[in-house]
């Protein structure tokens, strides 16, 4: 019985990854760190009765549950904390190693360092730049090829019969890129499906999420986008672009590639999560930037989304970052064009300018853009319900690689058929005009002269779709087919969102509320007897638009920006920015954003702006893990691998603490270590007894730290020999020597502002003599959440 | 201070109120010529050439009266804006019955040719007869430039008409393109007529390689950009003609095969569904079921401090 327990609260030494589902609900929890056993049961019965949101199931199960704690499965849902997302390093650790460093460079060399940010942050711009062009380029010639082959067909076809020919080679087309893209995504690189903002935005709240800024998720971003745009689903290639940049502002930044295995020698300095966070921030502003030439819009989406730390300094750069990066877009995109020089022409997105008469709005039309906002919260709020469950399908049921790919063929090809279908009965028809030359019209069973006003909408990428929404005369489409398409797209829309390819949610909510939003404008226009100059119906696509995006991701302040900067007017920003608040407002009523519903789906410990409410009566006590793994300042070798590669407790910081020697007292805090540390002082032989024996062996620099940065290698392939496992360690010049502690007793939201604002890993809770009772770590701050019935606490999971 | 006066003068005219506006040098005079006016109550608007003289007797005041010498319009210039007047008219006389059916360049295009002769005369910096150019005489003198401002008018209708497109550079004659064209519009037409009376199936059938040509002369005359307003509209019409009037449009006679695919694929994502759904239901141990164990601590703590 007492192996079980000690293995059982071993087990619960939650350190940053805690054992295989450490998951203990907090009415069990609340109890497990209490090192003074004084707390009687009665205590614990007030906080049952307080927490009454505990599941009753889960209480009995937890009863029923054999001791040992065998792994009990339960169906995916969004309650859960994975296990394999670990934090980031923000925090500086101040070790000797360190203050060496720092004492040995001159004042030159942190110039130097400045000026290398700024470089590196115009490297990140331009390659942010150049990605976004070769996508824009690769989609347009594919989509053109594929739309020319079709159209082609299925003008034969119209005068000899046989579209239903048309419709499969559609269909077949669409299929075989999005074979290649589903498989490059399923086989090769998952995290690269969807967009990649809920990844980027974990990255930036400070979770690392496993491989999401590798090259190699960057190469199968980038072609999977291109085939999911040319495949003719219904997604944009933005959201892709801003995790692109993010990828590339983590390369840059380290000057080498751990998967090509080149090192440049470069900017050794930042090899280090604390500055590569600040730069993938300014790679996600690069990637908003030039996905949507809205260098402001993509600054403050980096500030909304991400970043934690933030100062003058950093926003100037990364405002740098993002401008260079339309810079560059617009530079080679003119070239491409044939006007070499025209810098005028920004954005992946371009939605056009909007025509100065048609601009004009009035205080008569506030209130109407405001109940337009509100059905774009409303209608994003469905969007998000629908595929919530959908994804919970999916994780659940479709998650092998070859029925991932195959669910998205489907895709291809159903989107396909339902835009043939939609095509083929439409009966709205409107007279070829100059400027609609660029796009791909049909004709089909129209008059000659005149296209088919159905296929303006389906049969062309969905961003020039959007851009005919909003800039055709009024006239160019039937409320019924406006109706239609909404419909359809909606759904098309809400079921591609989590397939296993790579593509953005951006595009396709904008093309959704632009259809309905013209279509408002219509109907205004229809139901007012003198045929009023206000009601253009390209203004109420934008208002639409913007509503209907705002309602599915949520985004606020610099969703206005983005929108205002892509339109390049600034007389929409009051009318945008109202309708992106009701929007809010309205859909947050019922249902989260897109991102945040995936970030939840995904498991990910994500820590919001603000500790839940209603939390301030949790302490340190009842969120920390404890009982927590220490170390002696100079620790056995056996001991330190012995604990590192215990597969069961994946912890990855370990307090240090100081035994007084010929005393009874209990071991003292005097420091924290990293397990990467550790493992790179055992990769080392940093042992007491060696470096007695050789005296002129090289002192370890800080400089060996960062060289092994950010793929340590696992435990299992560094050796010890038994006679090494006898020597010592002595931890003193590379711990972090000064922790950040807190009493048992501060509350959770205090510790969470900690967390938050200081960006840290692990907290210890000391006691008044400074004796480690336990450790607080972003998962035992994540695992609280304010649900429909109060306060709620997630489980841990391993997935 | 003479266009102040006017203006206040007729000001008092018309509302015989003190006006407020003007300094006060102004004011006193315009109050002077209300005294005056006073004196002759009568006075309407249409008899402003009489009291004018008499209210500032430091200028000469009449409207009809000429100007020194040297500010006149030389008579050469006079006579090119009378023939520029005589040749505009022309052209608009020329343009209005072309108007529907468009045949502005067809019809028109010598009259604007001689239209653009005249003006550029006017608007070229040689000397005249008597060492005199009337481009500045004629074309930018006043504030409405009445010369320049017609004729950009007329130059963007040409402009927006495509007219160029059409006709030969020195504006002499049609293009061999146009001529063929309507030589072949013309044939369609023919064709048309021909079979108008009786049952239009009859008309689509024979006259559908006639259209056919057409069809593709025009689309071929548009990726050359070698199409102008006459063409566009004749063809417009055409089409209009076959697609609306005789019907001649492919019918959607298609609907089964189309419908019966496309629910085909529709159908797919049911079965997929349906039968991942069951089938991983069969295989449940092989779902990533997130794991959790429950190590209960607490309980046990408890336990042992029972115990």
């Amino acid at each position: 019985m007492a192996n079980i327990t000690k293995k059982v609260s071993w087990s619960s030494r939650g350190d940053d990854s805690g054992l295989t589902g450490e998951g203990t609900p907090l009415l069990n929890g609340s109890e497990i760190p209490k090192p003074s056993r004084q707390l009687s049961g009665s205590g614990s019965v007030f906080r049952i009765g307080r927490f009454s949101t505990v599941d009753l199931e889960d209480d009995i199960t937890s009863e029923e549950d054999p001791i040992r704690g065998r792994p009990k499965e339960i169906p995916h849902n969004e309650k859960l904390l994975s296990l394999k997302y670990e934090s980031l390093d923000y925090d500086n650790i101040e070790n000797q190693l360190f203050l060496e460093e720092e004492r040995r460079m001159s004042p030159m060399g942190f110039r130097c360092l400045e000026i290398s940010r700024w470089v590196i942050c115009g490297l990140i711009g331009i390659l942010t730049g150049l990605i976004a062009c070769f996508i824009d380029i690769m989609v347009e010639k594919l989509a053109g090829y594929k739309y020319q082959v079709i159209k082609e067909n299925i003008e034969k076809f119209t005068e000899v019969g046989g579209l239903s020919i048309s419709l499969i080679l559609w269909a077949v087309l669409n299929c075989a890129f999005v074979l290649v893209g589903g498989i490059m995504v399923a086989f090769f690189e998952p995290i690269a499906a969807g967009s990649g903002i809920p990844q980027i935005k974990c990255y930036l709240n400070g979770v690392k999420i496993p491989r999401v800024v590798r090259l190699k998720t960057l190469v199968v971003k980038v072609i999977g986008v291109i085939c999911s745009v040319a495949g003719g689903l219904a997604v944009g290639k933005e959201g892709p672009m801003i995790h692109s940049g993010g990828v590339v502002a983590a390369g840059v930044s380290q000057g080498r590639s751990t998967s090509l295995k080149r090192d440049f020698k470069m900017f050794e300095y930042f090899r280090r999560d604390t500055e590569k966070r600040d730069f993938v921030s300014a790679g996600a502003a690069a990637g908003v930037s030039a996905a949507f030439g809205a260098p402001v819009g993509g600054v403050l989406f980096s500030l909304e989304e991400g970043a934690s730390f933030w100062n003058q300094m950093l926003t100037w750069r990364i405002f740098f970052a993002s401008m260079i990066s339309t810079f560059t877009l617009n530079f080679f995109l003119s070239i491409y064009h044939g006007k070499p020089g025209d810098l005028s022409n920004p954005g992946l997105i371009n939605f056009g300018r909007f025509e100065s008469d048609s601009v004009a709005y009035y205080y008569y039309e506030i209130p109407l853009f405001m109940c337009m906002g509100a059905l774009g919260g409303l209608l994003g709020a469905l969007f998000n319900s629908l595929n919530y469950w959908l994804t919970i399908f999916r994780i659940r049921y479709v998650h092998r690689p070859c029925l991932q790919v195959m669910e998205a063929l489907l895709v291809a090809a159903v989107t396909a058929a339902v835009s043939f279908t939609m095509i083929y009965f439409s009966n709205d028809c409107q007279p070829l005009g100059p400027e609609r030359n660029e796009e791909y019209s049909l004709q089909l069973f129209c008059a000659d002269g005149e296209y088919n006003s159905m296929a303006t909408a389906f049969f062309n990428t969905p961003e020039r779709s959007v851009r005919s929404l909003f800039h055709y005369q009024p006239g160019s489409y039937n409320p019924m087919t406006l109706g239609l398409f909404t419909l359809t797209y909606f759904f098309l829309a809400c079921w591609t969102y989590g397939l296993a390819v790579s593509a953005g949610v951006f595009i396709p909510s904008l093309l959704i509320g632009a259809a309905w939003g013209r279509l408002c404008g219509i109907l205004l226009a229809s139901f007012t007897p003198t045929s009023p100059i206000w009601a253009d119906p390209g203004k109420y696509a934008l208002i639409g638009a913007a509503a209907q995006l705002g309602g599915i991701v949520r985004m606020t302040l610099s969703l206005t920006v983005i929108m205002v900067e892509a339109t390049g007017n600034v007389t929409y920003g009051l009318p945008i920015m109202l309708v992106l608040m009701i929007a809010k407002i309205v859909g947050d009523y019922f249902q989260e954003g897109l991102y945040d519903i995936h970030i939840k789906l995904q498991s990910v410990p994500f820590l919001h702006w603000e500790a839940p409410a209603t939390s301030h009566w949790l302490t340190a006590r009842e969120v920390m893990s404890s009982p927590v793994t220490c170390f002696n300042r100079i620790e056995k070798v056996g001991t330190i691998v012995d604990v590192l590669s215990n597969t069961s407790t994946n912890h990855n910081g370990f307090p240090v603490v100081v035994q007084v020697l010929d005393s009874d007292e209990p071991a003292k805090l005097c420091g924290l270590i990293l397990r990467s540390q550790l493992i790179v002082l055992l990769k080392h032989k940093v042992f007491v007894e060696l470096a007695r024996s050789r005296l002129s062996q090289r002192k370890l620099q800080l400089k060996d730290f960062r060289d092994a940065y950010p793929r340590f290698p696992p435990i299992q392939s560094i050796h010890v020999s038994q006679d090494e496992r006898e020597c010592m360690m002595d931890l003193t010049e590379f711990m972090n020597p000064t922790p950040y502690t807190v009493p048992q007793d501060t509350s959770l939201p205090r510790v969470f502002k900690l967390f938050r604002a200081l960006g840290l890993r692990h907290l210890v809770v000391a006691d008044d003599v400074n004796r480690v009772i336990g450790l607080v770590t972003r998962k035992d701050l994540a695992r609280y959440h304010l649900g429909k019935h109060g306060l709620e606490e997630l489980q841990l999971a391993q997935t | 201070m003479l266009p102040y006066n006017l203006y206040l003068f007729f000001v008092f005219v018309a509302i015989d109120v003190p006006s407020l506006k003007c300094g006060d040098v102004v004011h006193l005079s315009a109050s002077e010529s209300a005294d005056k006016l006073e004196a002759v109550p009568s006075l309407s608007t249409a008899a402003v050439s009489s009291p004018v003289p008499a209210v500032d007797t430091g200028f000469s005041f009449s409207l009809l009266s000429s100007f020194p010498e040297d500010l006149e319009v030389s008579d050469y210039c006079s006579d090119l804006l009378h023939i520029f007047g005589q040749r505009y008219v022309a052209y608009v006389n020329c343009l209005v019955p072309a108007a529907r059916p468009v045949k502005v360049c067809q019809s028109c295009y010598s009259t604007y040719g001689s239209v653009v002769e005249i003006y550029k005369n006017i608007s070229s910096d040689q000397m005249g007869p008597g060492n005199v150019t009337c481009r500045d005489s004629l074309l930018r003198s006043d504030r409405l430039m009445l010369v320049y401002q017609l004729y950009s008018n007329l130059e963007s209708l040409w402009e927006d008409s495509n007219c160029a497109q059409c006709v030969t550079g020195d504006l002499e004659s049609l293009t061999n393109d146009t001529l063929y064209f309507m030589s072949t519009l013309n044939q369609t037409l023919t064709c048309f007529e021909k079979y108008q009376q009786g049952n239009h199936t009859e008309l689509c059938k024979n006259c559908k390689s006639a259209y056919g040509t057409l069809n593709v002369l025009y689309s071929q005359m548009e990726k050359n950009s070698t199409l102008c307003i006459d063409i566009e509209d004749a063809m417009n019409m055409t089409r209009r003609l076959w697609s609306k009037n005789f019907n001649c449009s492919f019918p959607r006679e298609e609907n089964v095969p189309v419908i019966a695919v496309s629910s085909f694929m529709l159908f797919l994502p049911i079965i997929f569904y349906l039968s991942s759904f069951l089938h991983s239901e069969q295989k449940k141990r092989k779902l990533i079921h997130p794991r959790r164990a429950k190590s209960n601590t607490s309980l046990m703590n408890i336990q042992d401090k029972l115990s």
